[in-house]
């Protein structure tokens, strides 16, 4: 069970761990996402909240309601989180690690070299 | 919808001195609520009020809009978990078949599993019972009652972790299916703090917090790293507690941190990490009047 | 009604203390004393007291009602008036049948001459000595009076605690200290003892039974601000 930190907000962090499953194509479109009691249950936490975290990722249209069924995976949600993210990457992973190699006298040329020689494969999707 | 509690202005006094005092405040139903302070804070004396053990001395209660005291038609619709429940010289399995004529909600399946779960020996006599095990007891009778309001106080006196943690699941998993309005009073505010939807603090009788658990969360951070870095940061902040270890130092800052304000933390080296509602609340007891906690 | 009667089942869970033990002691008691009557047999027959002991055992199960079954009771989502109240449906009932079992003990104990011994352990003169349905009647009212009488140390133990409790005693100890000044004072004694001999004894359950009802009435105002 991943754990909670005590940081963002719980329903913020139940709907970035279901946005993850989705990102890794671990929960597919199509598929039905976790209902309200099952996330509920699976990270001990109160349902009320659980169902906030399912309804922030409704209203990105992540999710869709099923009436009578349930909460399933919109079609292009894995594209339109994956372009959100890309957007974020920048700010949020990039720049604490610029600074942090500038910290520690890192140059560009040795950051480059860095990165080619821990077999980063030019991007591109993962199948 | 009509609040499944409310007070105004409530007061209970006893020989001069104020158990509670002005404390008025609403429970909505079907919500899970965290009624915690310290030990004499009042806690049990507001619980035992709304369930009509006790009469207030000033102000007003109502539970499902009537007075709770002496009410047959609001009584039944609630089961009070006490800390301190004296049972008569009966064996297990009859105090629970008692229990079961008298709660129209009552789950014989999940009073049985219960029972299972927490491995009570039925044919044993309640008295000749460990305490944990005594308030295991309470706890299947108030689980399995499926009463509409459910309060617990303090209902796990005498029970591991173990089994602690067995019955935060099978309450939430039962209040899951089958919602009803929740009122918890506890020491162990980490245990629960997910399980909480609101959040009532009691001070000294009286209500020092009230809030939905979820703005209570990130109201304040410890900013900690290097001293000349934190008090650059926290400069123009509410500072709760400063400490100070060499070059280092933490302070805890009144939250919550935006965006902005992280981005600047990490620039800086700084770690940032918020009070756990455990914290937060032994912060909002200990300070003085003019310093509380608002949410 | 239904909460009445479910009220009333959960005292009767504790058989031993409501059947077993007053019926039990109560055979002891006659078991002694007919032991005795046989071995030591008086012309006139045999008079014991010994029956008390049943109505002695129901003023405590008064007692235990309203402190050691109350809490719980009152755990289950009822008022102190359904408590009460459902545990006075509990002793009319016990008092209409363990009243008549011991009218049918009277009536074998009349059939046969005393236990064969000339025992009268079922008959006591004057008062339960009359036809069955007298019998019973004061059967009734005596179970009834002894197990409210045994509530109400209950209930005073609880509101007023030990303080409470003792002055309860003093009290009663105190109101027949003055009727018996009062009496001498005034030099009443003979018209004391003129209502005495009048007195039948359906007058007697009567005025019993107008106890019983005071008593009644009165702990259900008492309970009203017990607290647990």
């Amino acid at each position: 069970m991943p754990p909670l930190d005590e940081g963002t907000p719980l329903f913020v962090q139940i709907a970035e761990q279901l946005a993850d499953d989705i990102v890794d194509g671990v929960l597919a479109e199509g598929a039905r996402a976790p209902s309200t009691n099952e996330l509920a249950a699976f990270y001990r936490i109160n349902p009320a909240t659980a169902a906030k975290g399912i309804n922030l990722l409704v209203d990105e249209a992540v999710l869709e309601k099923r009436r009578g069924i349930g909460m399933f995976v919109a079609s292009g949600a894995r594209e339109q989180l994956r372009a959100g993210r890309r957007k974020r990457f920048a700010e949020q992973y990039l720049e604490p690690m610029l600074a942090e190699a500038k910290r520690l006298g890192i140059d560009t040329d040795t950051l480059v070299s860095l990165i080619q020689g821990s077999g980063w494969h030019n991007g591109g999707d993962r199948p | 919808m009509t609040p499944t509690i409310s007070t105004t202005a409530l007061g209970r006094r006893y020989r001069g001195q104020a158990a509670l005092e002005d404390v008025s405040l609403e429970v909505e139903p079907d919500t899970v609520t965290g009624l915690l302070g310290r030990n004499g804070a009042g806690k049990t004396t507001l619980m035992r009020i709304v369930t009509g053990l006790e009469f207030p001395t000033s102000g007003s209660i109502a539970v499902f809009g009537e007075t709770p005291a002496e009410n047959e038609s609001v009584l039944r619709r609630m089961v009070f978990v006490r800390e301190d429940q004296a049972y008569p010289d009966l064996r297990v399995s009859h105090v629970i078949r008692v229990a079961s004529w008298f709660y129209p909600n009552w789950s014989e399946e999940l009073a049985r599993q219960l029972l299972t779960d927490f491995d009570l020996p039925l044919q044993r006599r309640i008295r000749k019972l460990s305490r944990g095990m005594r308030s295991a007891v309470g706890i299947v009778i108030g689980l399995a009652a499926r009463a509409e309001l459910t309060l617990f106080d303090e209902p796990y006196a005498g029970l591991d972790a173990v089994a602690r943690q067995l019955f935060y699941d099978r309450l939430l998993a039962d209040f899951a299916e089958h919602p009803r309005t929740v009122v918890l009073s506890t020491h162990l505010i980490d245990e629960v703090a997910d399980l909480l939807e609101h959040v009532v603090v009691l001070d000294r009788g009286r209500v020092v917090l009230d809030a939905p658990a979820d703005d209570v969360r990130g109201t304040a951070m410890t900013v900690s790293g290097p001293v000349t870095a934190v008090e650059e940061f926290v400069a123009g902040r509410a500072v709760w507690h400063r400490q100070r270890l060499g070059a280092r130092a933490a302070v805890t800052v009144a939250g919550p941190l935006g965006a902005a304000a992280q981005a600047r933390a990490r620039a800086l080296h700084l770690s940032l990490e918020p009070l756990t509602l455990q914290q937060l609340l032994v912060h909002a007891a200990s300070s003085p009047a003019d310093e509380k906690v608002s949410a | 009604m239904k909460t009445l009667v479910n009220v009333a089942r959960y005292h009767l869970v504790d058989r031993l203390t409501y059947v077993a033990l007053p019926w039990g002691i109560m055979a002891f008691s006659f078991l002694v004393n007919l032991v005795i009557a046989t071995v030591l047999p008086s012309p006139q027959g045999d008079y014991t007291g010994g029956l008390v002991t049943i109505y002695i055992f129901l003023l405590i199960c008064g007692a235990i009602s309203m402190t050691r079954a109350l809490p719980f009771g009152l755990m289950l989502g009822i008022s102190r008036r359904t408590y009460y109240l459902g545990t006075a449906l509990l002793i009319a009932a016990l008092g209409v049948v363990y009243g008549l079992g011991l009218t049918l003990l009277q009536a074998v104990e009349r059939a046969t001459g005393g236990w064969g011994t000339g025992l009268h352990f079922f008959r006591v003169p004057w008062i339960m000595d009359g036809p069955w349905y007298q019998t019973w009647l004061t059967s009734f009212v005596l179970l009834v009076l002894f197990f409210l009488y045994g509530m109400w140390y209950g209930l005073v133990y609880r509101r007023w605690n030990l303080v409470g409790l003792v002055t309860f005693v003093a009290a009663q100890v105190l109101a027949g200290l003055v009727v018996v000044v009062a009496a001498s004072i005034t030099h009443n004694w003979a018209a004391v003892g003129h209502f005495f001999t009048t007195l039948t004894a359906p007058a007697l359950t009567g005025v019993l039974a107008a106890v019983a009802a005071a008593l009644g009435l009165g702990g259900l105002t008492t309970i009203r601000r017990v607290t647990i």
